[in-house]
């Protein structure tokens, strides 16, 4: 048919041998990020697993966000938005947060290696974080009064 | 094993493997044991990841899966009982994830061109190791312009492979080393692949 069995036999290569390379791919070329599993760990380091999981938006914009210091970024669980506006100032951020639906609930930022920290937000559901350390962050929000506390968390980012 | 360990009695899970080592973390972790539940996610993210990936997801998005499928294991735990249905529910938990339609687009950039812009060029190397770069190049964008349902269960059926993901294997009803004949399309479907590329190269 075609002269590619000249670079390597790939006219009809058997299931045994494109099992391997799968194999090999898997491995080498797309094997799970380094420090994956450590961030995962990060993420369930948790004083109490019973919670809700959020997920990331992912906006055009979010790839600039990644490492990169600066920008909105939005999660969403069932019935709550939480949008968070960064800023660089130095090492540190601030960041700044809006929840929807509004309510004075409480936040926390946990940064690997640099502890949490925590704030409500008003009425409006606005909330600021200052002096927040980059680095793998997860942020939690607490829902719901006594007699029904929810706690919704996100997987962790790297900001 | 010889290595250095803290005054801590080594946990129940010591020295067993495969079906049976993650049994015994599941049980452990349903009793809030922490460190059975390190175990876990050290020994399935691998698996957690591929299924990801094999749904289409990049690299990026596939991150933040796993660590939601493990979080949402972990926050309800209790409702698996069955430790032996931790595979398939691994498995299917993350397709669910990485087709979920709300919030999440799928990206519009082959995920071939990702990975194979990664790949070592071909200019400095000696030639043999070009051609087997090249060829590289070229069963992996085969590989990767398999529909999603082939591309997850090659990458499953090359993990049920492993001594480590045996429970893999039970989970899909796959004896060891064995070819079924979905998969045997599938590797039909990627040879067919093959060729054409090569052809119009």
């Amino acid at each position: 048919m075609n002269d590619v069995g000249a670079s390597g036999g790939l006219a009809s290569p058997d299931d045994g041998i494109l099992l391997a390379d799968i194999g090999r791919f898997l491995d080498e070329l797309d094997p799970p990020p380094d420090d994956l599993v450590q961030r995962v760990q990060f993420a369930l380091a948790l004083e109490d697993l019973d919670v809700e999981v959020a997920r990331w938006e992912r906006m055009d914009n979010l790839a600039g966000v990644r490492g990169g210091g600066t920008g909105t970024i939005t999660f969403t669980v069932s019935d709550l938005t939480v949008m968070i506006n960064l800023t660089k100032i130095g090492k540190l951020h601030r960041i700044d947060g809006w929840l929807v639906p509004a309510g004075q609930y409480g936040v926390e930022v946990r940064v690997a290696e640099h502890g949490t920290s925590s704030t409500t937000a008003d009425e409006g559901g606005r909330f600021v974080l200052d002096n927040v350390p980059r680095g793998t962050t997860q942020i939690l929000v607490h829902l719901g009064d006594v007699s029904c506390r929810r706690t919704v968390v996100t997987p962790t980012v790297v900001l | 094993m010889t290595d250095v360990r803290t005054a801590e009695v080594d946990p129940p899970w010591e020295g067993l493997t495969g079906a049976e080592l993650h049994a015994a973390c599941m049980q452990a972790a349903r009793e809030g044991n922490r460190q059975a539940m390190a175990r876990l996610v050290e020994e399935l993210t691998p698996l957690v990841w591929h299924v990801a990936r094999a749904n289409g997801l990049d690299r990026a998005v596939a991150e933040d899966v796993v660590q939601t499928v493990w979080l949402a294991l972990f926050s309800q735990l209790g409702k698996l009982r069955d430790p032996k249905a931790l595979a398939a529910w691994l498995i299917t938990t993350t397709r669910r994830e990485a087709t979920h339609p709300f919030g999440r687009r799928l990206q519009p950039v082959p995920l071939s061109d990702e990975v194979a812009e990664a790949m070592p060029s071909t200019q400095p190397a000696p030639e043999d190791e070009a051609v087997r770069a090249d060829r590289d190049r070229r069963v992996w964008r085969a590989f990767v312009r398999l529909p999603h349902r082939c591309q997850e269960l090659l990458r499953l059926t090359v993990l049920a492979g492993r001594a480590e993901y045996q429970l893999v294997a039970e989970a899909l009803r796959m004896p060891r080393g064995s070819v079924g004949p979905t998969r045997g399309r599938c590797l039909d479907q990627m040879r067919d692949l093959l060729t054409s590329e090569g052809g119009s190269r």
